[in-house]
């Protein structure tokens, strides 16, 4: 019986030690597992951390409001020598999060004195009257006359320089005869760009489709390619924004035998960014 | 005998203690001219360097590397874009379904460009409906589309609150603008006028309902005459 007993016990005690060493594999994986997961984990939030942009408060302290805006209200204030993360910007307001990671709106303009990692100060661009000489890009809308129609206009330009930009203008024309679309392509060139009130000459070439209203007979739409050649004035009003005037003397290169001359003006409000 | 030797032993040190300490303020004979000499030979340095007048200035290179940070690119969120779907009310032609499309530019936090295009389908006039079978339109005619560029400011700004945890920000907005419509095979102009109310629950996303009136003119039915065109229209946008 003796034998029988110390088989039976080294078997129980092989299954039992199997099963231990099974269940401590599955530990040590798992345990192996998650510290990888751990790992992984902080390497991405690592990797998150260094693409944002860390600030320093060298104010006394620095206000976190609830929303983008004047409006809302501080709910947070981060203390002088401490951090936070720059996470997105909106208009002249951006989200930050602080070491302790609350999220909050602080304006640009305590922004601007908290300080880089290195010491140095925080610059971004900032809308204003330095803004309005050099910047990028600028949109508008607005609206005109064309050739005795009324006319609405929205524009893009891309600044190559301060001086010089290229306009981008998308137009539909109103009146009492025709209707139509056009689209035109141009350079401008800003005479003072640092005066407030800054005159510019333009040249361009476009693209109209003209089409005759339902109750005057006339011959089928048709789409010519334009020329013209203007001059305007823009005046600098508040934080992003200027108003533009210009006129514009186009041609029309048409299919009949005399090319249409036209005039244009219109009034845009536009900002820069 | 051991406590005579340590008392001789301490004797001594005490001793030396005393002696050797005073010895640099000594000013023995040997070490005085050595001194003299020293001072000599620097005021005659001096006298050199001022006589050359070469005295390169000490420049202290610290040894400390200043740290070159990269700055990442902040991203701009000032672009909204979104649809909506709502009720236009085209003068004489009643009440119909309408959906849209927005795309919004914040230039600061109170003023806003908007650009709205839209499309409605016109139904009957009470004419037509009295009429039988007359028909004023056909059903091209009856698409009402349009769009308008406007420029729109943000008040009242403030928070929501649903429940005891959740807060979201809110605030109204006036809007007005000019555009066009295309309706009864014509371009008119209109001018728009609206308010709404907005509110986000994330700070990517705004749920927003607004009531714009599209005014122009309109000679469809006879004589010429201004139409209100009343929309309100319930609108989820992005910010990006």
């Amino acid at each position: 019986m003796e034998p029988s007993i110390t088989t039976t016990r080294s078997r129980r005690l092989r299954r039992t030690s199997l099963a231990l060493a099974f269940v401590f594999a599955c530990s040590l994986s798992v345990t192996a597992l998650a510290k990888q997961t751990e790992e992984e984990k902080a390497a991405k939030a690592a990797a998150a951390q260094e693409k944002l942009l860390q600030v320093f408060v060298s104010e006394p302290y620095l206000e976190l409001a609830i929303g983008p805006g004047r409006g809302y209200a501080v709910f947070h204030v981060v203390e002088r020598e401490q951090s936070v993360d720059v996470l997105f910007r909106r208009t002249d307001w951006f989200k930050v999060r602080t070491e302790q990671g609350v999220e909050g709106w602080a304006r640009a303009r305590d922004m601007r004195r908290t300080k880089l990692a290195d010491g140095s100060p925080f610059v971004f661009n900032l809308g204003d009257r330095a803004g309005f000489t050099t910047h990028d890009w600028e949109i508008g809308i607005g609206g005109g006359d064309y050739g005795g129609a009324n006319l609405i206009a929205a524009y893009g330009s891309y600044s190559l320089t301060d001086n010089m930009k290229i306009d981008l203008s998308l137009s539909q024309f109103l009146g009492n005869s025709s209707n139509g679309w056009k689209a035109e392509i141009g350079l401008q060139h800003v005479l003072f760009p640092e005066w407030r009130f800054s005159p510019f000459l333009t040249l361009g070439t476009g693209y109209v489709e003209t089409s005759p209203r339902a109750t005057i007979v006339l011959p089928l739409d048709r789409a010519d390619q334009t020329a013209y050649a203007g001059a305007g004035a823009r005046f600098y009003l508040t934080r992003r924004f200027f108003l533009r005037a210009d006129y514009r003397w186009h041609t029309v290169f048409t299919s009949r035998d005399d090319n249409e001359e036209l005039e244009e003006w219109k009034v845009v409000i536009a900002c820069f960014f | 005998m051991e406590s005579r030797n340590r008392l001789l032993l301490l004797t001594a040190v005490c001793c030396a203690t005393l002696m050797l300490s005073g010895c640099a303020s000594f000013r023995w004979p040997w070490g005085k001219e050595k001194v003299e000499e020293q001072q000599t030979d620097t005021e005659a340095a001096e006298e050199e360097a001022e006589e050359q007048d070469v005295s390169p200035p000490r420049v202290i290179e610290p040894n400390v590397t200043r740290r070159k940070i990269k700055t990442p690119r902040i991203d701009n969120e000032n672009w909204e874009v979104g649809a909506g779907l709502g009720f236009l009310s085209i003068e004489d032609f009643g009440t119909s379904s309408t959906y849209a499309a927005q795309l919004s530019y914040h230039v600061t936090e109170d003023f806003f460009f908007r650009l709205d295009a839209g499309q409605s389908t016109a139904g009957e006039t009470s004419f037509e409906t009295l009429g039988g079978d007359i028909e004023l339109l056909t059903g091209d005619e009856r698409r009402f589309t349009y769009y308008s560029l406007s420029l729109g400011y943000n008040f009242l700004p403030g928070e929501v609150y649903l429940g005891r945890n959740l807060a979201m920000n809110s605030s109204f907005y006036l809007l007005g603008g000019i555009g066009s419509v295309d309706f009864a095979g014509d371009d008119r102009l209109t001018i728009n006028l609206g308010a709404g109310y907005r509110v986000l629950p994330t700070d990517w996303l705004a749920i927003s309902i607004g009531v714009q009136d599209r005014v122009f003119d309109s000679d469809l039915l006879g004589e010429t005459k201004v139409t209100n065109n009343i929309e309100m229209l319930l609108s989820a946008t992005v910010f990006f």
